[in-house]
């Protein structure tokens, strides 16, 4: 099979005569999102060369440290997301969340570049992107567990505070609350899933058979991505719930928000 | 000292509301008064140890509130608050769901009728809760509390979305039924007409907010 052609600048920038159509419409249907729209490209622009040379010199000079080093980045980058989206996460809870996404996504990731490829697990062509899905997934998935479990129990405080006034425990008054954030963290996965292949090709895929992949391996490199990410994402949300639950309250079954 | 339900000494929530030293006799109504935001409700807190003071103690029995188990004693010292919790569907099932919460068998349609009746209420168990007037939910959720027999209830303005002759036969058929099952009642009220028509203890929080 081909290869994806390399594409010259000339070509390339042609790409970006698109961006005219949406500041169009934009501006006829006052969208007053025309900065943000230019904001945006010029950040993913600068953001995404400055990656690639960055992953090409790597690639070309593999060296385990550097694999670890860029897993760190990546991680501590996902953990201060999440936590920028909640401030209303006690110490002990982002100590348990970072603790939770952190080990989540790297024991996913190490049985998906270790055991299913079959490759070093330091090994940047592999590790680096793979991870990005998996860790970025994970992240996503534990931003909207946390939303849903921390709006939750914000909106049910009556619930909570007459369970609490019944001699109800804790644990057994949030757990439900931890359940239902679950499942909502997990949707938006297992909907891709579903409808993956018919209503669209993903992503890596489509990368993957346009560099020259056969389709019959970009089936199997998705599916599996697919499956890391669901479990990264499940595995990061009950961790970080199950064990993050707990710091809400105190010895004397008390809530401490 | 055997009489005595609760007694306060130097109690102190959050440094911000001292509470005068007071004692909460067994066997009789206990009304507890004052102006608004003097600490009426937070007193009820303290007493089933939703809250923690910062300084100063309760007794219950005779017993420091610390030496409890918070879980077994809020079973048994049950708080009905202000803030009226009912799950979105019908009388029966709202029984249901509290009787699973508290792991216990739900009782029978006659015990939860019986409840409702102590509560003046007169409805069909499959009535939806979520149709009802405050006042109505007011009362499933007290009778939702005394079902469960608690040793002390605790009613924090039980009647304040009630007009008075409603208030008073509520209250009344509350304390028949408390006294025929053993159960110490404490009631926080601002309600004047409520509190002259039944005897009882008057406990009067004075404003003592730092």
């Amino acid at each position: 099979m081909e290869g994806a052609t390399t594409l010259s600048i000339a070509q390339f920038s042609l790409i970006y005569l698109l961006l005219l159509i949406v500041l169009f419409i934009m501006k006829r249907s006052k969208i007053d999102k025309t900065k943000l729209l230019i904001i945006a490209s010029v950040r993913m622009t600068v953001q995404l060369v400055l990656i690639g040379f960055i992953l090409q010199y790597i690639f070309a000079n593999p060296n385990p440290l550097i694999t670890t080093l860029f897993l760190a980045v990546m991680l501590s980058f996902s953990i201060h997301r999440v936590f920028s989206t909640r401030k209303d996460l006690n110490k002990k809870f982002k100590v348990i969340i970072a603790i939770s996404l952190s080990i989540s996504g790297l024991a996913v990731l190490m049985y998906f570049v270790g055991v299913v490829v079959g490759k070093n697990i330091f090994n940047p062509q592999y590790t680096i992107p793979l991870a990005g899905m998996i860790i970025g997934n994970a992240m996503t998935g534990l931003t909207i567990g946390l939303k849903t479990f921390m709006e939750s129990i914000k909106l049910q405080r009556r619930k909570i505070d007459t369970l609490t006034n019944l001699g109800v425990s804790p644990k057994n008054i949030l757990k439900p609350f931890v359940n239902n954030a679950l499942e909502a963290s997990l949707l938006p996965t297992l909907n891709s899933m579903l409808g993956m292949g018919i209503i669209f090709l993903p992503g890596m895929m489509t990368g993957q058979i346009l560099a020259g992949t056969l389709p019959t391996t970009a089936i199997m490199y998705q599916i599996a991505i697919y499956i890391a990410i669901c479990t990264s994402v499940c595995l990061s949300v009950f961790c970080s719930l199950n064990f993050g639950y707990r710091t809400l309250y105190n010895e004397k079954n008390q809530f401490i928000g | 000292m055997n009489n005595i339900l609760f007694q306060t000494e130097n109690l102190n929530y959050n440094n911000m509301i001292d509470f005068a030293d007071l004692k909460i006799e067994k066997g009789k109504v206990n009304f507890i008064i004052g102006e608004s935001g003097c600490g009426k409700s937070t007193l009820l807190r303290l007493f089933n140890a939703f809250l923690s003071p910062a300084r100063g103690s309760v007794r219950y029995n005779g017993q420091l509130l610390e030496e409890f188990d918070t879980l077994k004693l809020r079973k048994e010292v049950s708080l009905v608050a202000q803030e009226v919790f009912l799950f979105d569907a019908s009388i029966s099932d709202n029984f249901k769901q509290f009787y699973e919460y508290r792991e216990l068998d739900v009782p029978s349609d006659e015990i939860i009728s019986k409840m409702l009746k102590v509560c003046c209420l007169d409805f069909p168990l499959d009535k939806d809760c979520t149709s009802m007037s405050g006042g109505e939910r007011q009362r499933v959720y007290t009778a939702i509390f005394l079902s469960f027999n608690p040793k002390v209830i605790m009613l924090d303005e039980p009647t304040s979305a009630l007009d008075e002759k409603n208030s008073i036969s509520v209250i009344s058929n509350i304390l028949e039924y408390c006294k025929e099952n053993n159960i110490e009642v404490i009631i926080v009220t601002h309600d004047m007409a409520v509190r002259q028509q039944f005897d009882g203890n008057i406990i009067s929080l004075e404003r003592c907010v730092q």
